[in-house]
């Protein structure tokens, strides 16, 4: 099925400063492609298993916020800030969404059969399992913030 | 993302070129269920040329085979790359849905020759 944002840019804004990519992403999926290829073109040549842990992590967190965590046709928008540190390439994300703790969620089961088998809920496992590094705080901004994010997800992919 | 199918003997098969994320799966989820679900065949899917696989691409890959295994039919994947490789591993994919080595590894498996 066709999301009702299909037609929106993805991106709000694209910076780099001192050494580290911010992006802004619009309440729409378009952002998971558009802003996976500014952090590609930010971060260069990557081992190839590096990077498509990456590009998994970064779709699933995308995807989990703008499907679950904003509301229909809102203006909220996620706040991303790519950079290298010592042996990893690190994310953290910020969003005007629904609290929401991926750290909590409950790990599906091993699946016993294709028939018993859980359908979907296997984002946040993926995130888990392919990050070397997974933090969440739930923010509690002033009133007075033009954006007031309600969760930071600070994640780190080896590399 | 592009999907073909064919037969071969008395099995189905599937070839898969892309992107497997949530823009991809919203292209040819229809498409892949009615070449697999409905036709009700045995059938091996060529994920070679699949570049990237998220949890959407799980999930359909889930509802497709267990649509088809309603019919009494199975289904194998063949012949990913080491980085889909390891997205199926993580989320311990192989233990509802085969994944072969090559094609005729796969058509053993769904016919039950292996």
């Amino acid at each position: 099925m066709k999301h009702w944002s299909e037609h929106l840019s993805g991106l709000r804004s694209v910076e780099t400063l001192d050494g580290k990519l911010s992006l802004v992403l619009n309440n729409t999926l378009a952002a998971v492609d558009d802003g996976r290829q500014e952090i590609l073109r930010f971060i260069g040549a990557v081992d190839t298993m590096a990077i498509n842990r990456l590009e998994t992590v970064f779709e699933e967190l995308v995807t989990n916020v703008i499907r679950h965590g904003f509301e229909r046709m809102s203006n909220q928008s996620i706040h991303v800030v790519v950079e290298r540190t010592p042996g990893a390439i690190q994310l953290t994300l910020e969003d005007d969404g629904v609290p929401y703790n991926p750290l909590a969620a409950v790990m599906p089961a091993p699946a016993q059969s294709i028939e018993t088998a859980k359908i979907g809920g296997l984002g946040i496992p993926l995130i888990v399992k392919l990050s070397s590094k997974l933090q969440y705080e739930e923010l509690h901004p002033a009133e007075t913030m033009a954006f007031r994010p309600r969760n930071r997800v600070i994640v780190a992919i080896a590399v | 993302m592009e999907m073909q199918h064919s037969d071969v003997g008395e099995v189905r098969k599937v070839t898969l070129k892309g992107r497997l994320d949530t823009a991809g799966v919203d292209m040819i989820e229809t498409r892949f269920g009615a070449a697999i679900a409905a036709a009700g065949k045995n059938t091996v899917v060529d994920i070679s040329e699949v570049t990237f696989l998220a949890s959407m691409g799980i999930r359909m890959l889930i509802a497709t085979t267990r649509s088809l295994s309603r019919k009494g039919g199975k289904l194998a994947l063949y012949n990913a790359t080491p980085a889909v490789r390891e997205v199926i591993e993580t989320v311990a994919l192989t233990d509802i849905i085969p994944l072969a080595g090559s094609e005729s590894e796969a058509v053993s498996i769904v016919t039950g020759q292996a």
